[in-house]
């Protein structure tokens, strides 16, 4: 098991590279339907898509993050915890910038879940004009087995 | 409408999550995780025996409470939230959430409040905290 001062060492040396997304208008609506959002206004996307647009966007695909994390999607990876800044509404048929990276790397250990590391990423949303539209946050939780 | 602490969030709630929804943000968020589309995987990770939906589905069911009391999305500043459990397919579950401070910042009246989303069983799935523009 890697030393987890080394993988937050690892982790936090380099950010993603820069990815973007575009919120399709028909992407949107099923979305929105899936989530049964209320209605929204006109050309506004639901807050949750400083999220979708964050993870969709990121320069890395999620098994290049697991692996970052010394870890792969069928090893039991869990969502930990998850949070969001909404600065300026989202917007339906925009194209999104997205930028950031891993921010820290801690060790717990739990009776139920033996060792486990909880890695966050962090992921700014930046539309066409230059201003950050949302900050994305996220740990997920890497299982790493018994002591 | 007045916004106080201790003011409650109209609840959000859903009467059967879908799995057919579940499919949905399956191909929309491009996750190949079977768990929420294949009975068999869920049964397999000792799971349970029904699909499990997504985490920031979830999540979105609080965000649409906060939405349906404030009538505008961009009020909803930021929320961040743990989760603690899954949520089955055809359950019911109920987001809610209730204000705790209120406080002025660069000139805006802005409401911190816990939130959370409840199963019918009274399994709180997920908990967090949001701050939305009073």
């Amino acid at each position: 098991m890697i030393d987890i001062d080394v993988l937050r060492d690892e982790l936090v040396a380099n950010e993603f590279p820069e990815g973007e997304f575009t919120i399709a208008d028909h992407e949107h609506y099923l979305c929105a339907d899936a989530v049964l959002s209320p209605p929204l206004p006109e050309g506004v996307a639901h807050p949750m898509y400083v999220y979708y647009t964050a993870i969709a966007g990121m320069g890395i695909t999620l098994d290049e993050l697991f692996a970052a994390a010394h870890s792969s999607a069928d090893a039991g990876v869990m969502f930990g915890e998850a949070g969001f800044d909404q600065r300026k509404p989202m917007r339906v048929g925009e194209t999104y910038t997205v930028r950031g990276g891993f921010t820290d790397a801690v060790r717990k250990e739990s009776a139920r879940l033996g060792i486990m590391d909880l890695v966050t990423f962090e992921l700014e949303v930046v539309d066409r004009d230059g201003d950050v539209a949302g900050v994305s946050r996220n740990t997920f939780v890497f299982p790493r087995g018994s002591a | 409408m007045s916004i106080e602490v201790g003011t409650e969030i109209p609840p959000f709630a859903v009467g059967e999550v879908s799995t057919e929804k579940m499919k949905t943000m399956a191909l929309l968020l491009r996750d190949p995780n079977p768990i929420h589309w294949n009975v068999e995987s869920v049964v397999a990770a000792g799971l349970g025996d029904r699909v499990i939906n997504q985490g920031p589905t979830n999540k979105a069911f609080i965000v649409n409470a906060i939405i349906g009391w404030l009538g505008d999305p961009a009020r909803l500043r930021s929320i961040t939230v743990r989760f603690r459990g899954n949520v089955y397919g055809g359950e019911s579950v109920e987001a809610g959430g209730v204000v705790t401070a209120i406080r002025d910042e660069d000139g805006e009246r802005l409401a911190d409040c816990d939130v959370w989303l409840r199963t019918g069983d009274g399994r709180d799935v997920i908990v967090g905290t949001a701050t939305v523009v009073a």
